[in-house]
């Protein structure tokens, strides 16, 4: 049995050697890792649902041993009906649950499968990509918790239901807009096909009576289509004239409107030209790209519930005589006590009550060394609790946690952000008052040579302009850029983004996490010289010995050393150090002052590590976080861009001139806490455009300050959320790329702006003169869109060119 | 052509009715999930529990919830 390594059936990791425990499948024994494991795997087979394993494309989450525990402390939620769900007509409940670890469809499979037979569950719906699953229940037959306990026993994890608004808000916007895009795709097939006959009639001939008709149709189709799916776009442009920043609303409002008014004129005079198959055509398109953006935009939004995620849910209140109770950390109070127990997150910002820890808030505030706390010792919420169990006071409510302001601290610095989507800023004014001028200066001149056709002239002019191509110009050429880009493990999520980074004049990075990957690494050993007894290997298997008693980050780097048998009495000294007997021999580990045990301020603090023994010290481990891959060929690259690069750290002054220094970059800021990074990016901003590369939560606001962000690799949900790029790739060579992306994709939109300006500039003259014919122009449009459209998908022929294999990230991405 | 009329008046009312059944389908949630039901078809293929038969497969399940 103990030949090669067993693998166990449900989650894939090894299966330790003592442990025996297994499942009979189609015949079969797999091996389980744990209990855990093993009751969901039976519960699955046994339910009749072990298809799951057969067609599953991930394996799923090690199973939660606690489940039991955690399952039970959804009984408080029995309790309160506000948490149940949206109450329908009929008494039943429609409550929306965010699960985690759902992998692939398979899981969604499994959990409706099961969940659909328990008694008073009627319906289940799961949304792989978000998560999300909706659960409509009966409150008379079954309750909350027993819904949990059942995704519990499947091996999931059900997150407490405080988004459904927010999610049910976002359905709503999701839907309307798929009801617009399917009213306006419809009404356009019709409009066309009338079209069709039309445009035939003008090259073959067509009765007056059958003009009249299909023209009638078409306005009859075209009417609802307006006022549905066209409706947004007014809306928009009133909103932007009302608050003075007119913005791409108002020339599309423009371009419907009078397009769709000059047609009627015409159909009830009888005469002249109808273009209500241009007016559909435009709402369809124009509505396809906004679907498009709100799905893409709606996905990232998703991300913004993770704020909650960083709080753990649950918290242990003490209650009278320390009777531990289990509640939603959002019903906290301040002045309540709190256990919290080891790695595990704080749930609110509080006083240390009782014992001593280390606690590690790196994501928090950059700082990369796990800081000592003891009785009286401020600590904040989402920090995680390394050493043992304490008892906290809670001095804030939750909703005034460090945490959740910077959560509206970023939520502000997003608001100031405004994204237009669309033809450049600078292009829309400009193209509409052209446009607008020659129409009036054609109607201003026929009106003096045959004012009959006066109006009609005008009117050809505004619709043969309509910027079809033009709209579709940009757009195009950024959805082939963020795919192309998305396969080479780059996500934009703000398409515009990409166009933003050729503007930028400098680049702020952070470091822990960011240009570093956080995790300390033995860089080198020195032996004392005057103890030439001990060799390299051994110091390095007493260090790696000592070290697997801590749970400090520094130990970490002596996991690859095989340590050395034979200690005892090995003492965690609070941040300090280690302390350990060896044979007869007491061996001191830790900080320079700790390890030699002296008082000699002289001493420096830094990352070194020393090993001493009652005769002085034996070795010393110089430690350093380790570079990410590619950032030292990307600082070059940057460099010979002839951009200002400087680094924004909230670690100490010594970590970061140390990294500052292997990178050759001048400028660097320690010790920043969020508010002096986005002020320090102000001021910059003052000088030019800034990108912003960074990965904490503390990142996030000044992500979003930034002009351009990008979030790096295994960055905290909230960073993602507020980024405008996001890297799935740990290379940071993925920051220069995009940027040769940019100025290429620049490239391929001005080609096809410079082709849309032509067509509708040579089409003007013709259309002023009088001479264009309808299916002329319409010929003309299609042409010209549809070789907008093919040279946008050159782009991705252009980047492929240097690709490094990242696909396995991108699709890991796209499961999660 | 009176042909034309009965024709386009047909195919109106066969727009109003795409129109009618696509707001249903939507209202009903029918596009949030294009993927799972897909696979529902390869999933819910045949697999009986091995030991026990559909009918105590309900009763069963409770008893499983907890680990030993």
């Amino acid at each position: 049995m103990a030949t090669a390594e067993r693998i166990c059936y449900h989650c894939g990791e090894s299966v330790p050697a003592d442990a025996d425990l297994r499942i009979e499948l189609q015949g079969q024994f797999q091996f389980m890792c744990c209990q855990g494991c093993l009751a969901v795997a039976s519960l699955i087979t046994d339910a009749g649902l072990s298809n799951y394993y057969r067609h599953r494309q991930q394996v799923a989450a090690k199973a939660n041993e606690h489940a039991v525990d955690a399952a039970a402390a959804w009984q408080t939620i029995d309790q309160r009906q506000e948490l149940w769900g949206v109450e329908s007509a009929n008494g039943d409940r429609d409550l929306l649950l965010q699960v985690s670890d759902i992998r692939c469809v398979a899981c969604a499979w499994l959990i409706r499968s099961h969940l659909e037979k328990q008694p008073g569950i009627i319906a289940v719906q799961v949304d792989v990509n978000s998560g999300f699953c909706r659960f409509q229940w009966a409150p008379d037959t079954t309750r909350v918790s027993e819904i949990a306990k059942r995704l519990f026993g499947l091996g999931y994890t059900p997150h407490l239901p405080l988004a459904q608004a927010e999610e049910d808000g976002r359905h709503k916007e999701r839907t309307d807009s798929l009801k617009r895009l399917s009213v306006a795709g419809l009404g356009m097939m019709q409009v066309m096909m009338y079209a069709v006959g039309l445009y035939a009639g003008d090259a073959f001939g067509i009765s007056a009576a059958a003009r009249g008709f299909l023209s009638w149709v078409s306005l009859l189709v075209c009417l609802p289509v307006l006022l549905y799916s066209g409706r947004v776009f007014f809306q928009g442009a009133w909103r932007g004239l009302r608050s003075g920043k007119p913005g791409m609303d108002l020339p599309v409002a423009l371009a419907i409107a009078l397009a769709f008014l000059a047609s009627s004129y015409h159909f009830f005079l009888g005469v002249g030209e109808v273009w209500f198959d241009s007016v559909v055509m435009f709402i369809f398109f124009l509505s396809l790209g906004r679907h498009a953006e709100l799905i893409l935009r709606q996905r990232n939004l998703q991300a913004g519930s993770a704020l909650a995620r960083l709080l753990p849910e649950w918290a242990n209140r003490l209650a009278d005589q320390d009777r531990v109770e289990v509640v939603p950390a959002s019903d906290l109070r301040s002045g309540d006590r709190v256990r919290v127990m080891t790695s595990a997150a704080f749930p609110a910002d509080g006083v240390l009550l009782r014992g001593q820890t280390e606690v590690d808030e790196s994501l928090l505030t950059g700082e990369s060394l796990a800081i000592g706390k003891s009785v009286g010792g401020a600590v904040i919420a989402g920090s995680i609790n390394l050493q043992q169990s304490v008892d906290l006071r809670v001095s804030s409510n939750p909703e005034d946690s460090t945490v959740s302001s910077l959560g509206r601290l970023l939520l502000s610095a997003q608001a100031r952000r405004n994204d237009d989507a669309g033809l450049p800023g600078w292009l829309v004014p400009w193209f509409i008052v052209v446009v607008l001028c020659i129409a009036m200066a054609a109607w201003w001149y026929w009106l003096g040579h045959d004012a009959s056709r006066a109006f009609a002239v005008a009117l050809a002019v505004l619709v043969a302009s309509c910027p079809c191509a033009l709209s579709l110009a940009l757009p195009v050429v950024r959805s082939s850029a963020s795919l192309s880009l998305m396969q080479q493990g780059i996500l934009l999520t703000r398409p515009s983004a990409l166009f933003d980074l050729l503007k930028i004049k400098a680049v702020v990075f952070d470091k822990t996490g960011t240009l570093t990957l956080g995790q300390p690494v033995l860089v080198k050993v020195e032996i004392n010289a005057e103890r030439p007894e001990f060799k390299r290997d051994e110091v390095l298997g007493l260090a790696a010995a000592m070290e697997s008693h801590s749970r400090h980050a520094v130990a970490q780097a002596f996991r690859e050393f095989v340590p050395t048998s034979g200690l005892v009495e090995v003492v965690n000294h609070d941040g300090a150090g280690l302390s350990a007997q060896f044979g007869n021999q007491p061996l001191r580990l830790g900080k320079q002052k700790f390890a030699l045990d002296t008082d000699d301020h002289s001493v420096l603090e830094d990352h070194s590590l020393w090993l001493a023994d009652d005769k002085g010290w034996i070795a010393r481990f110089e430690l350093n976080d380790a570079l990410r891959p590619g950032a030292e060929a990307m600082m070059k690259q940057l460099r010979t861009n002839r951009l200002e690069l400087s680094i924004c750290s909230g670690d100490s002054e010594m970590a970061v001139s140390q990294c500052a220094r292997k990178l050759a970059i001048d400028s660097y800021q320690s010790r920043q806490t969020p508010e002096d990074k986005i002020e320090y990016i102000k001021e910059l901003q003052s000088k030019g455009t800034v990108l912003m590369v960074g990965d904490g939560i503390n990142d996030a606001p000044v992500l979003a300050a930034a002009d351009v962000s990008i979030a790096v690799h295994g960055a905290s949900e909230l960073a993602n959320s507020a980024a405008d790029i996001i890297l799935t790739g740990t290379s940071l060579a993925s920051v220069t790329r995009s940027m040769t992306a940019a100025r290429k994709a620049r490239k391929l939109v001005n080609q096809n702006l410079t082709w849309a300006l032509l067509y509708n500039l040579s089409i003007l003259p013709l259309a002023v003169s009088g001479l264009l014919q309808p299916w002329m122009a319409a010929l003309g449009m299609s042409a010209s869109s549809l070789l907008v459209v093919l040279n946008a998908t050159r782009m991705r022929s252009i980047t492929t060119a240097d690709i490094e294999p990242t696909s396995s990230a991108t699709a890991a991405w796209a499961q999660s | 052509m009176s042909m034309l009329y009965v024709l386009i008046a047909l195919a109106l009312a066969l727009l109003v009715l795409a129109v009618w059944a696509l707001f249903w389908a939507i209202g009903n949630r029918q596009f949030d999930d294009l993927e799972s039901q897909g696979w529902s078809v390869v999933l819910d293929d045949d697999q009986k529990p091995p030991q026990s038969n559909a009918s105590n497969d309900e009763v069963s399940k409770p008893t499983k919830e907890a680990p030993p």
